[in-house]
C-alpha cells in the first residue's frame, strides 16, 4: 500500500495561519463597509451639511473665473455665453437637466457645489426654500430687478423675490400638425380625448406628473392644484382612457417626430413649440380653453455655490434688457422683463403664442407645491399610469 | 507491488535559513495582493460598496432624501409586494421582453453561428465574426436612436415595405420595438457564444450518426444540440441577464406603456417621486434577480465559451 497523506499539508505549514488571516481581513472589511454606510446614509439625509462649501474636497467650479450653471435646454447659446465672458471675463460652463425633479434629486445628493446658478421652476424654488437650499439675494447687488414687469415682482412661490429672479415664463399647450388632424382644429385639452381612436399613438404628453394630471383636472373643471383624492383619482381615470393615444411621455424629443409626421400631437412647453414653429411653420400652438399652467423659470444662487459673485454677475447680465431682447428674439421664451419687452420687434409682441392676451391669461393657473399627503396621491397615479 | 518512498532527507537541497524563509513568505503573500489588487480594489469601491449602500438604503422604508431616516425596516420590499401596486406586474414585464429576446436572439443567433462555425470557409471566419462585432464599437445609445428611425410610421421600414406593397407596420412605441431592439443590441454577444461552443463540435460524432441511418435532421437535434447545451446555457444567460436590466431601449423604444425595472428605479430615484428607499429595493430586487442568473451561468454554462 503506498502511503497516502491525510491531508498534504502546505508546504509553508501555514493553513491554519491563513484562515484566520482571511478571516480577519473578511471582518475588517465588513467593518470599514458598515463604518462608511452610516456614514452615508447620515449624509444622504442631511444634505445641507454635506454640501457646505467648505466640507469636502475642493469642487469644480471653485476657481476664479469659472460659473457653472445649471440650466434647462435652449436656454442658453453660444452666442449668450460668448457675450458675457466678453463683458465679464468669466468663462461659463452649462448643464442641462430636462426636470425640475431631476434636478432637484442631483442638488439634494450633493450636487449643489458644483454650480453657482440654478434654473428652477416656480414650484420647485418654493420646495428648495423650504429645504434651505437657496441662499438669499442682495438686492444692492442686483439693479436690474426694477427692469421687472410688476407682475412677477412679488410671486406667491417666493414673496418679493428674495431667493430668485424670474428669467423666463410660458405657458404649456399642444402643438400639432393640422395636416394629420383631418383638417380639425385643436382648441381644448379635450381634442385628444375626443379624437382618440384616430390618433393612437400618435400624441405625447410631457413627462411632469403634475402638467398632466394638471392639464387632465382642468378639462375636468377642477383646479390645477386639486387637493381632493376624489378628484385626483378621477383625472387618473380619465387619462387612463387616454392611454392607447399616447405614444411615450416626452418633455422634449418629440421635436423631429412631429415634424415628420410621426406624431400628430404634442403636449409641449411655449418656448420649445414656438421654436419648432421657426423652423416649420406649418405646424400650430394652442393655449387650450379651458386653461393651462403659467410657469415661471428662475435664477436662483444655491446655498453652496462655489462661484456667487460670478452669479450675481450673470444674474444681472441676464436682467440687463439689451441682453435679454436679443436673447429672447433668438431662443423664443417670454420674458418678465418690462423694458426687454418694450425693445422687441412688433411681430414678436403681437406674437399671442407667445405673449398670450390677458383674457386668456386669466383662465391659466401657476402650479404651486402641494402638501406632501397630496403629493404621495399624485405620485402613487402617476405611477399607476406610467406603469400600467 | 511498488510503493513510494519518501526521499531520504539527506538527499534533499538543504533547508533555507530561517531569514530567506521568512522573506519568501511575505512573497507568497504579497505577490498574489500586488496582482489583484487593482482590480480587487476597484471591484470593492465600484461594485462591493455601492451595491452594500443600496441596501441599506432598501432597508429604510419610504426614505426620501432630504429627510432623516427614520429607522430600518422591509417596508420597501412588503410595497413590492402589496396587491393593487403596479411594481410585481413592472417586474413581469421585465422578465417577459427579457426571456423574449433571448429566445428571438437565439432563433436568430444559431444558425448564424452554426453557419460560420461549420460550413463557412475557413478563412473568412474571423472577417465575419468580426462584421459581427462591428455594432458592438458604436454606442448602444446611437444604436437605438437609429431603430427609431427605421421603425417610427414615416420610417424606413415603412418606406421598404410600402414599395413593395406591404402595408406600413406601426411598431415603434409598443412591445415589438423592444424585442427587435434588445434582440439587435444583444446579438453579436449570443453568436460569439455559439459559436465558440459550434466551434468544438466533434464532426466524427456526425459521421458515425449518419452511418448509423439518421438523417441530417435527426442528427442536429440528436447530435449537435445536445453538444452544444452548454453555449446555449452560457450564451442565453448571458442576454437574459443583460436584457433584464436593459434601459437604453426600452426607454427609447417602448413608449408609454412599456414600464421595465430600470426604468421604474429611474422614475424613483429622477422622477417626481423620489422615493430612493423604494428605488433602492427594487436595485436589490434586480441584483438578486440577476445573481441567480450568473449563478446558473457558472453551473450550466460553457466556461470557455464565456
Amino acid at each position: 500500500m503506498p502511503p497516502t497523506y491525510s491531508h498534504s499539508p502546505h508546504p509553508d505549514g501555514r493553513s491554519s495561519a491563513r484562515t484566520s488571516r482571511r478571516r480577519f481581513l473578511q471582518t475588517m472589511t465588513a467593518a470599514a463597509s458598515s463604518v462608511v454606510l452610516t456614514n452615508c446614509a447620515r449624509n444622504l439625509s442631511n444634505p445641507s451639511a454635506a454640501n457646505s462649501p467648505t466640507a469636502g474636497s475642493p469642487s469644480p467650479g471653485g476657481n476664479g473665473n469659472t460659473l457653472y450653471v445649471y440650466t434647462w435646454a435652449n436656454y442658453t447659446d453660444e452666442e449668450l455665453l460668448k457675450n458675457f465672458e466678453a463683458k465679464t471675463g468669466i468663462r461659463t460652463v452649462v448643464d442641462i437637466f430636462d426636470s425640475n425633479e431631476a434636478m432637484l434629486a442631483k442638488v439634494e445628493a450633493g450636487g449643489a457645489n458644483a454650480y453657482s446658478v440654478i434654473f428652477p421652476s416656480d414650484y420647485i424654488v418654493a420646495e428648495m426654500l423650504d429645504k434651505g437650499l437657496l441662499t438669499e439675494l442682495d438686492r444692492s447687488r442686483l439693479p436690474g430687478l426694477s427692469n421687472l414687469n410688476p407682475k412677477w415682482s412679488n410671486p406667491t412661490y417666493d414673496p418679493n423675490n428674495a431667493h430668485s429672479v424670474p428669467a423666463t415664463w410660458g405657458t404649456t399647450g399642444l402643438i400639432y400638425d393640422p395636416a394629420r388632424v383631418n383638417g380639425k382644429t385643436v382648441t381644448d385639452w379635450n381634442f385628444l380625448w375626443q379624437n382618440k381612436g384616430s390618433l393612437t399613438r400618435r400624441v405625447t404628453l410631457i413627462n411632469d406628473v403634475r402638467e398632466v394630471m394638471g392639464a387632465t383636472l382642468r378639462s375636468l373643471g377642477f383646479s390645477y392644484n386639486a387637493k381632493d383624492p376624489k378628484q385626483i383619482e378621477q383625472a387618473y381615470r380619465k387619462l387612463v382612457e387616454l392611454k392607447p393615444a399616447i405614444a411615450s411621455f416626452l418633455t422634449n424629443g418629440w421635436e423631429d417626430q412631429l415634424a415628420s409626421g410621426d406624431l400628430s400631437v404634442s403636449m409641449a412647453y411655449s418656448s420649445d413649440a414656438i421654436s419648432l414653429i421657426e423652423e416649420q411653420s406649418s405646424l400650430e400652438y394652442v393655449i387650450p380653453r379651458s386653461g393651462t399652467s403659467i410657469w415661471t423659470d428662475t435664477m436662483v444662487i444655491p446655498r453652496s455655490a462655489p462661484n456667487p459673485d460670478a452669479a450675481y454677475e450673470w444674474i444681472n447680465f441676464m436682467l440687463d434688457p439689451a441682453n435679454a431682447a436679443s436673447v429672447v428674439e433668438r431662443l423664443n421664451f417670454a420674458t418678465p422683463n418690462k423694458i426687454a419687452f418694450e425693445k422687441l420687434p412688433t411681430n414678436i409682441r403681437n406674437n399671442s403664442s407667445l405673449y398670450p392676451p390677458e383674457d386668456v391669461l386669466a383662465k391659466c393657473e401657476g402650479i404651486s407645491p402641494v402638501p406632501p399627503e397630496v403629493a404621495d396621491v399624485y405620485d402613487r397615479f402617476w405611477t399607476q399610469l406610467t406603469s400600467a | 507491488m511498488s510503493t513510494t518512498i519518501p526521499p531520504v532527507p539527506s538527499s534533499l537541497p538543504d533547508k533555507p535559513s530561517a531569514q530567506t524563509s521568512w522573506r519568501r513568505k511575505l512573497n507568497k503573500l504579497v505577490q498574489p495582493l500586488v496582482l489583484l489588487a487593482p482590480a480587487g480594489l476597484w471591484l470593492l469601491v465600484l461594485l462591493v460598496l455601492p451595491t452594500l449602500l443600496i441596501f441599506e438604503l432598501s432597508l429604510i422604508p419610504g426614505f426620501r432624501l432630504g429627510q432623516p431616516a427614520d429607522g430600518y425596516g422591509i417596508g420597501n420590499y412588503l410595497e413590492i409586494f402589496r396587491p393593487g401596486n403596479p411594481y410585481l406586474q413592472v417586474i413581469g414585464r421585465s422578465l417577459f421582453f427579457a426571456v423574449g429576446s433571448t429566445l428571438l436572439t437565439l432563433l436568430l443567433g444559431f444558425p448564424v453561428a452554426y453557419w460560420i462555425a461549420v460550413m463557412a470557409p475557413a478563412r473568412w471566419r474571423n472577417l465575419l465574426l468580426v462584421g459581427f462585432v462591428l455594432p458592438l464599437w458604436t454606442s448602444s445609445l446611437l444604436r437605438a436612436y437609429a431603430w427609431i428611425t427605421i421603425l417610427r410610421p414615416t420610417g424606413l421600414l415603412n418606406s421598404i415595405l410600402g414599395a413593395i406593397g406591404i402595408p406600413g407596420q406601426d411598431w415603434l412605441n409598443r412591445s415589438p420595438a423592444v424585442f427587435i431592439g434588445m434582440a439587435y443590441s444583444f446579438l453579436p454577444y449570443m453568436v460569439l457564444i455559439l459559436y465558440a461552443s459550434l466551434e468544438k463540435l466533434d464532426k466524427r460524432l456526425l459521421e458515425a450518426a449518419s452511418d448509423l441511418g439518421a438523417n441530417p435532421r435527426q442528427a442536429f437535434w440528436k447530435v449537435t444540440v445536445p453538444q452544444t447545451l452548454p453555449g446555449i446555457a452560457a450564451g442565453g444567460l448571458l442576454v437574459f441577464i443583460a436584457s433584464l436590466g436593459d434601459f437604453v431601449v426600452p426607454e427609447l423604444l417602448g413608449g408609454a406603456s412599456s414600464m421595465t425595472i430600470s426604468r421604474f428605479i429611474f422614475n424613483q430615484f429622477l422622477g417626481a417621486t423620489r422615493n430612493w428607499g423604494l428605488g433602492s429595493s427594487l436595485s436589490m430586487i434586480l441584483i438578486f434577480a440577476v445573481s441567480v442568473s450568473i449563478a446558473l451561468l457558472i453551473k450550466y454554462g460553457d466556461r470557455d465559451a464565456v
